[in-house]
């Protein structure tokens, strides 16, 4: 169990706190339907993409697409770090992209319905380089009819 | 990641996600965020554990109601960490000096990759595009002095960690996922290869091999383990 940086093994810690992180003066905040209304898309970070995709580079700022019905056997990842677990995602893929579980949540009518795609970005990303690719990644999400995102980090 | 909470929110999109590291989250600020305890790479805490992970998602996405953040809710379950096999040693001996080669390693580990497919139905190995044999060539390869693309090389390494993990679950008495991360940077050639690898990309003039060698071929927590004899 992981709590705070100061409970984590020195290194490890050290590490996390290099990594620069961007403030913002203010965060905007949207009002919507209920979660029983919602069309919802996953978007991680976790490097993932279907095998043949681009793998991720360093400093890479874009996305990949992954379609809601991609089989976990297509999925593999090519993120930079090598400072996380891969074991969990090797086991199953839900553990780091929910999809089998937001399918289900909608098929108990807890979700609205889900995107019929799925995103994922590498989160080593430099935030300036992810921007433009994130503000177009809104208007493809507004396409698929989608109102709310589950950012998942890795 | 919380990056992309404040870009979309600001198109129209409303976001809420689960934060791995609350200090990065506390800087960053993004709308809504469920804070989980779980190992850096378990965003969702458990694999194979369908009704936990729906619970966190559950979780994460009902923050979306709220309109009063940047919040940061804390998740109440944890994870303890998975219970090790005291004397646990690996079943099948594959310590380098008993070992000739690098190449004869990967081919022996064929075996117990092609079960863990078997049982898994899938695997996470094909970035490179390169079979197993060809990948460890390349790292022979630049060991010997011949630098590759570090973007190839880095392809290669990753499925050859993939291949190795993988293969490692599926021994008959496959311990836990640390003692197997521990085995891999512990016993393998490959692992020792990578070591010997590490100061050759650090000392590359290319800065793409630098990045390889600093920051993606070893985790920190291995370099440090391995450092002081632990």
């Amino acid at each position: 169990m992981v709590k705070r940086l100061d409970d984590m093994p020195e290194v490890e810690a050290n590490h996390l706190r290099r990594i620069e992180c961007p403030i913002y003066e203010d965060t905007p905040l949207l009002d919507g339907s209920p979660l029983a209304e919602r069309r919802v898309a996953i978007i991680s970070t976790a490097g993932l993409h279907r095998r043949g995709d681009r793998p991720f580079r360093p400093g890479d700022g874009s996305y990949r697409v992954i379609p809601a019905e991609t089989p976990a056997r297509e999925l593999v990842m090519s993120h930079i770090s090598g400072n996380f677990d891969r074991t969990g995602f090797q086991r199953d893929s839900n553990v780091v992209l929910p999809i089998d579980r937001l399918r289900e949540l909608v098929a108990d009518g807890v979700v609205g319905s889900m995107a019929s795609v799925h995103y994922s970005f590498m989160g080593a990303f430099p935030p300036d380089a992810a921007k433009p690719h994130a503000q177009h990644l809104a208007g493809l999400l507004k396409a698929d009819k989608v109102d709310a995102a589950l950012l998942v980090p890795v | 990641m919380g990056a992309l909470g404040h870009f979309l929110e600001r198109e129209g999109i409303a976001t809420t996600g689960i934060s791995l590291v609350r200090e990065h989250t506390e800087t960053v600020r993004p709308p809504r965020a469920l804070w989980v305890t779980f190992e850096l790479g378990r965003p969702l805490g458990l694999p194979d554990d369908p009704p936990f992970q729906r619970r966190v998602v559950k979780a994460a996405l009902d923050l979306l109601g709220r309109t009063d953040g940047p919040l940061i809710a804390d998740y109440p379950e944890h994870v303890m960490e998975e219970a090790d096999f005291t004397g646990w040693a690996c079943p099948t001996s594959f310590a380098p000096m008993q070992i000739d080669s690098l190449a004869a390693e990967i081919d022996r580990l064929a075996t117990w990759h092609d079960r863990a497919v078997a049982a898994r139905g899938r695997k996470t190995v094909g970035v490179s595009g390169l079979d197993m044999p060809s990948a460890g060539a390349l790292v022979d390869g630049a060991l010997a002095g011949d630098l590759p693309p570090a973007q190839v090389l880095k392809e290669a390494i990753d499925d050859l960690k993939a291949y190795y993990l993988e293969a490692a679950a599926a021994f008959p008495d496959a311990g836990s996922a640390r003692m197997r991360k521990e085995w891999f940077w512990s016993e393998t050639r490959l692992s020792a290869a990578l070591l010997a690898l590490q100061p050759k990309l650090a000392a590359s003039s290319d800065p793409q091999h630098k990045i390889l060698g600093n920051l993606t071929l070893i985790p920190a927590t291995e370099r440090y383990r391995l450092a002081n004899g632990r």
